[in-house]
């Protein structure tokens, strides 16, 4: 079961053989006793364990935050990994003196975590500022500081990187130059181009494996399993682009909701998005995570599902021998079963492009604000003409067993006015749909109150002038 | 400076605690005052600053031995069982599997106080331990966990305390499930049902709290190493000798036999407070294979085994007159235990807070089949503070009164459970620049909720009393070289909150050189002296004073030695910035390195003590926390936007780790009153929130605008250093706080924590 594995750790070009399905964490702390990551909670949930993953695109080299201990070593094949021990040079890097300066660790077993996840902010950024600086590292935890020296680090860092920034360099020369990644990232991508000529860039069918694009989800559901099976690891680059046609807009299976999240063509036509994605997972979870996978996983209240049934997009499947198009809508059949057959995978998702009079917004109600699974989750688009609604979908999260597109009502309001009145038709009809269950999340009873709470937010936020504050309390 | 053995006593709960310490015998000299201080005070860098940015701090975690064995756990999966048989021989053929213990092939060894064994057959709780495995590696050890095979004869469980009271609730032990330590524990002061009939008002509301788990980022583990019959334990612990001396208890060796060393660990919030089973597992283990033996738990089994804060439900009565005048407080509590005797009770805020001559409490401490309580940051505060600080609202609220005038109304000037005086209590301090810093004149609603449309402001208050403020025995070694550098060792730990940096600040006042010419060793037990346990908020106000003794100590050898190589009267000299100098004549001087060389000493060596407590009086710390809250009655959630936090805690010995301390307690305090929570299926007794995605912790989102203000100087009569103690202070009022800013915001009381937004929109809309 054990592949080679070859790729760049730090500034030494590492030649194994491993069981692809190995933890990338695991391979750093126990087999090359790399001790400065951590390990907290092994399922992607605290960035402990973050590390800086790049990979040469384009004649550049992309860098990009991953959790290590839900990365498989199977898909390192000719990347960067840059582990804390990667970072330290014979002083202290800007990072590192900003988080002394502002006392910034307390028990520290976080602390290299945040350090390789601004490293990887700097790296990967085209502007930098506070804001930003703090969403990169909203996915770490810290059990002791409470987080206020942190961003007083972070703000610190941000202004001196800012002041300091020479507009006539590279951005690695800057980086260099300023300590804040050592000398030798200057080298690695000629060491990347010589191991990355026998790379796979396809995704190879066969019999009886799984396809493995991000693994976010089964490195946390079934690590055990994974090391016991064979499965094809996908590698970033493969099946993640994102195009359009005249009308529509196709996003590859392994586009991950960074890319998705970060896309021009994305954020023409869906303007919130990054509103949206900020909720939705951290950083690092967003640069693993692939899109098809969220679809596949077909948990009753996968952000991005319930996003794409908000749109009513399509998906494209494949097998050996034939490829069909299926509505998301139609592809849930009941609880973690779809329509798609063993041999089949997703090779892409399709949306329409949305006409001039489109709507959308999306909801996410959560115990934690942030990064927390909701408790219900919604997405509603509506293509108005002359304020007669022409098209509507409507896709909660949370009240059934599968991603719920509300299909009946998405019919039930075509040809009706937005007007007032349209609020309490919709708030009614919604509640015929529901199969709300109760769970740790929340009971029955409150999940479909939020039903009808967020409907209101999503016409009091589309159509504000007509759902105003009084028409929906 | 001659020493002195006294008894030691100080008041903790309704417990005396008595230890025999040796402490200076005179009151030691003054600190200088506080412009003159170089470096306490000051907002000095961590010591170890660079071992946590660079990623080489050596956790217990990272503790790497050659040739070590991997042990791991097997946990009973049902909430309450007995073992019919155990069989280990799938297992043992794994390849790669060294040894398994169970409870067939190892002595009896009593744990949690007789309570239980080592490897009991009686399994109390989904996470009771079965049987160990050492394997060459983590992944062997977890795969053979999975081919022990036992058989269960399953036990019915009670995993709810209110139902585990009732008769026909199945019992974990022979005394029945509640604790014969609080059946119930009872508190009576005055005539609380005279109080009563003396009141205009009566008040009586029930609380709930939920369990919390202390989650450190660091799961619990050891790596444990035999020399001979000299035993080496690793630990991530919150106390050294804790662990040293219940490992020798338990393994029936000496306790010179056994080195218990901690370094850096990533925290313990309480959960570490005491030796683990899997500690004694591994020793077991690793005399039997002949090798050093790691174990490590995952964050599972810290959401199972390793402790939490217990539950509570609480019945409360406030009588007050009109004028707002307390005359009875009435509390009756039941706190879950767990499946094994802890404390779990949360009297204290009641009784401490104000002054009310009647008082009556009973608690009852009930055992239910799920992992043990620990203390965990202020243990018993902060369930206690947020039901009673909640009920203060209310009952100001009811005669019409301002919250702050009404605590200012009822203010102890006195202790009321043994009424003796405090050596400082600055609470109205705190009350006043609080009030002041969040602005609470025009931000404060005068009707609760009165605020226009969906999203509502609000703020609110709760103040907070806390043990801390420390006591021998204590004790720290100072040591000069010959080059003038310093060492200072002491068998405390740093768990995170800088203990390293402070002793270090205090070495460098009395010797006056710069920090870093100072080098702070912590964590061993044969090479330090005895320091305490790191809880309780004791370190700093313990370890401190031993410190400044152990320096001046060092400092008077120094002049007595510059006196005769000098010739000059000690009396006649002077000490400064390491330099000791004649004071009719500045040319006659050493410096401190001459003196140690030239008296051909190689080091010099003094062990300082820390001091006796003051009798006669008590010791407490005070605070005040405000809250400003925001919350959308759409969706019912609620956003901190800002606390204040207002305390005396004595000195400040370093402003950087002291709010590093606040603003890290307080953040807790917002997981308490938001978000974190355990959840168990009752009909299953089965733990929902095993991992850190169900157990939801705040992030750097959630944290609000946090501003510390320190009301407080040094406090004398405590210590020459006068610091009483911040890490538990911190935590204690926060939620009280943010749940009467949520009421002010939405007129809306929730009398259960976490203040989730269900919990809000099914009172605001009238559901479940
Ligand atoms: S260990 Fe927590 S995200 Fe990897
Ligand atoms: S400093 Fe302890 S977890 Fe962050």
């Amino acid at each position: 079961m054990e592949a080679q594995i070859k790729f760049v750790l730090n500034d030494e070009i590492v030649e194994c053989f491993e069981n692809p399905a190995l933890t990338l964490l695991d391979f750093i702390r126990k087999h090359k006793k790399l001790t400065g990551t951590k390990e907290v909670c092994r399922e992607g949930d605290c960035g402990a364990c973050a590390v800086i993953k790049g990979e040469i695109n384009e004649n550049k080299i992309i860098y990009k935050l991953i959790n290590s201990c839900i990365y498989p070593i199977g898909n390192v094949n000719a990347k960067h990994i840059v582990t804390i021990e990667g970072l330290n040079q014979s002083e202290f890097t800007p990072i590192q003196q900003a988080f002394i300066d502002e006392a910034a660790s307390q028990c520290g077993f976080c602390t290299p975590g945040f350090i390789t996840a601004l490293t990887c902010y700097l790296l990967s950024e085209e502007q930098y500022n506070y804001n930003t600086a703090v969403d990169a590292i909203a996915g770490n935890i810290c059990r002791c500081t409470g987080y206020m020296s942190i961003r007083r680090s972070v703000n610190n860092l941000i202004d001196s990187v800012n002041a300091n920034w020479s507009h006539k360099l590279s951005r690695i020369d800057n980086l260099v130059g300023l300590k804040i990644v050592p000398e030798y990232f200057r080298g690695i991508q000629n060491k990347l181009m010589e191991i990355s000529t026998d790379v796979v860039k396809t995704i190879r069918l066969n019999e009886g494996k799984r396809i493995i694009c991000g693994g976010t989800d089964l490195f946390v559901q079934h690590p055990d399993d994974l090391t016991d099976s064979e499965n094809e690891y996908v590698s970033d680059s493969i099946a993640s682009e994102i195009t359009e046609t005249e009308t529509e807009i196709h996003i590859g299976a392994n586009v991950s909701f960074e890319q998705f999240n970060r896309s021009d063509i994305i954020g023409l036509y869906f303007p919130g998005l990054h509103e949206y994605m900020h909720l939705i997972a951290s950083l690092p979870i967003r640069n693993a995570a692939s899109i098809a996978g969220n679809i596949v996983n077909a948990s009753p209240i996968g952000d991005l599902s319930i996003f794409l049934l908000g749109i009513n997009a399509k998906l494209i499947l494949v097998n050996n021998k034939r490829q069909r198009e299926i509505n998301l809508k139609d592809f849930y059949k009941g609880y973690k079963s779809l329509d798609k057959s063993d041999d089949e995978y997703i090779s892409k998702i399709i949306i329409n492009k949305p006409s001039e009079n489109f709507y959308f917004n999306f909801e996410k109600v959560s115990k934690r604000q942030h990064l927390d699974i909701a408790t219900v989750n919604s997405a509603m688009s509506m293509t108005i003409e002359d304020e007669i609604v022409k098209e509507a979908h409507l896709s909660f999260g949370g009240v059934a067993p599968v991603p719920l597109y509300m299909a009946k009502l998405s019919k039930d309001i075509l040809g009706r006015k937005i007007e007032p009145g349209l609020l309490q038709y919709v708030v009614d009809d919604s509640q015929n749909e529901l199969a709300p269950i109760s769970d740790i999340r929340g009971s029955k009873e409150y999940k479909s109150l939020l039903v009808k709470q967020i409907i209101k937010k999503h016409f009091n936020v589309l159509f504000p002038e007509v759902f105003t504050a009084e028409v929906i309390t | 400076m001659s020493r002195k053995v006294i008894k030691s006593v100080t008041n903790l709960y309704d417990k005396k605690i008595e230890r025999l310490a040796e402490v200076p015998d005179e009151k030691l000299p003054p600190l200088k005052n506080n412009k003159e201080l170089k470096y306490i005070g000051r907002g000095i860098s961590r010591i170890d600053g660079y071992d946590k940015v660079s990623g080489t701090a050596v956790f217990t975690f990272d503790k790497i031995l050659k040739n070590m064995a991997h042990a791991r756990i097997l946990r009973c999966p049902h909430p309450h069982a007995k073992i019919r048989k155990i069989d280990i021989t799938k297992a043992m053929n794994i390849k790669g599997v060294i040894d398994i213990i169970t409870k067939d092939n190892t002595e009896k060894i009593d744990w949690y106080d007789g309570d239980t064994f080592i490897f009991d057959e009686h399994l109390r709780y989904q996470g009771d331990e079965i049987a160990c495995v050492a394997a060459e590696n983590e992944v062997i050890a977890s795969m053979a966990l999975k081919k022990i095979e036992v058989e269960y004869e399953i036990l019915s469980h009670v995993t709810d305390k209110m139902t585990a009271v009732k008769e026909d609730a199945p019992k974990l032990y022979d005394w029945g499930n509640i604790s014969p330590d609080a059946n119930p524990a009872k508190y009576n002061r005055g005539d609380y049902e005279q109080g009563l009939k003396n009141a205009d008002q009566i008040i009586e509301e029930e609380y709930n709290t939920q369990f919390v788990i202390h989650n450190p980022t660091e799961v619990h583990c050891s790596t444990v190493d035999w020399n001979g019959d000299h035993l080496t334990i690793w630990d991530s612990t919150q106390g050294i000798f804790a662990v040293r001396n219940s490992v020798a208890a338990a393994l029936k060796i000496p306790q010179n036999k056994i080195t218990v060393i901690k370094k850096y660990m990533g925290g313990g919030f309480g959960a570490k407070l005491e030796a683990g089973k899997y500690t004694v597992m591994a020793a077991l283990l690793a005399k039997r294979i002949g090798r050093p033996v790691r174990i490590t738990i995952d964050r599972k089994e810290m959401n199972l085994a390793v402790g939490n804060r217990p539950d509570s439900y609480q019945r409360l009565t406030v009588g007050v007159k009109n004028d707002g005048t307390l005359t009875a407080l009435g509390m009756t509590m039941y706190g879950a235990m767990g499946a094994h005797r802890d404390g779990a009770g949360c009297q204290w805020p009641l009784r401490s807070l104000y002054k009310c001559p009647n008082v009556k409490v009973e608690e009852y401490h009930v055992a239910i089949n799920t992992g043990r309580s620990r203390p965990f940051r202020a243990p018993g505060h902060v369930q206690g503070t947020f039901a009673f600080e909640s009920i203060i609202d209310m009952a100001a609220e009811k005669i019409g009164m301002d919250p702050i005038e009404f605590r200012l109304k009822n203010y102890a000037e006195v202790e009321a459970n043994w009424e003796i005086p405090w050596t400082t209590k600055l609470l109205k301090e705190c009350y006043k620049q609080g009030a002041e810093a969040i602005n609470w004149k025009s931000k404060r609603n005068k009707k609760a909720g009165e605020g226009k449309g969906p999203v509502k402001r609000g703020v609110g208050m709760a103040s907070q009393i806390w043990w801390g403020t420390g006591g021998p025995p204590a004790y720290a070694t100072v040591k000069l070289n010959r080059d003038g550098s310093v060492h200072v060792l002491s068998g405390t730990q740093d768990i995170g909150c800088g203990t390293y940096t402070i002793l270090a600040q205090v070495a460098a006042e009395v010797l006056e050189i710069p920090v870093e010419r100072i080098t702070v060793s912590l964590g061993n037990t044969d090479e330090h002296p005895y320091g305490p346990s790191s809880g309780g908020s004791m370190t700093a106000s313990s370890v401190t004073p031993a410190v400044y003794d152990g320096a001046l100590q060092i400092k008077a050898k120094l002049m007595s030695g510059a006196s005769a190589l000098l010739g000059v009267r000690e009396d006649n000299l002077v000490y400064s910035q390491g330099v000791i100098y004649s004071k009719d004549d500045k040319n006659k001087k050493k410096s401190i390195q001459e003196v140690v060389r030239e008296t051909h000493e190689q080091i010099l060596v003094a062990t300082g003590a820390r001091n006796a407590r003051p009798q006669g009086v008590m010791l407490n710390s005070f605070g005040a926390q405000f809250a400003e809250v925001e919350v959308n009655l759409e969706t019912g959630k609620v956003k901190v936007l800002k606390i204040v936090a207002a305390h005396d805690i004595g000195r400040t010995i370093n402003r950087k780790l002291l709010e590093n301390q606040f603003h890290g307690g307080i953040i807790q305090g917002i997981g308490y009153a938001l978000l974190e929570e355990r959840v168990i299926d009752h009909y299953t007794g089965k733990v929902l929130t095993t991992n850190l995605h169900n157990y939801k912790m705040p992030t750097i989102k959630d944290a609000p605008e946090i501003e510390v203000i320190i009301v407080s100087e040094g406090d004398d009569q405590i210590s020459a250093i006068g610091a009483k103690g911040i890490g538990e202070p911190a935590i204690i009022p926060t939620a009280g706080a943010i749940a009467n800013a949520v009421y002010n915001a939405t007129g809306v009381r929730i009398r259960t924590l976490p203040i989730t937004p269900d919990k809000i929109l099914n009172q605001v809309y009238n559901i479940g």
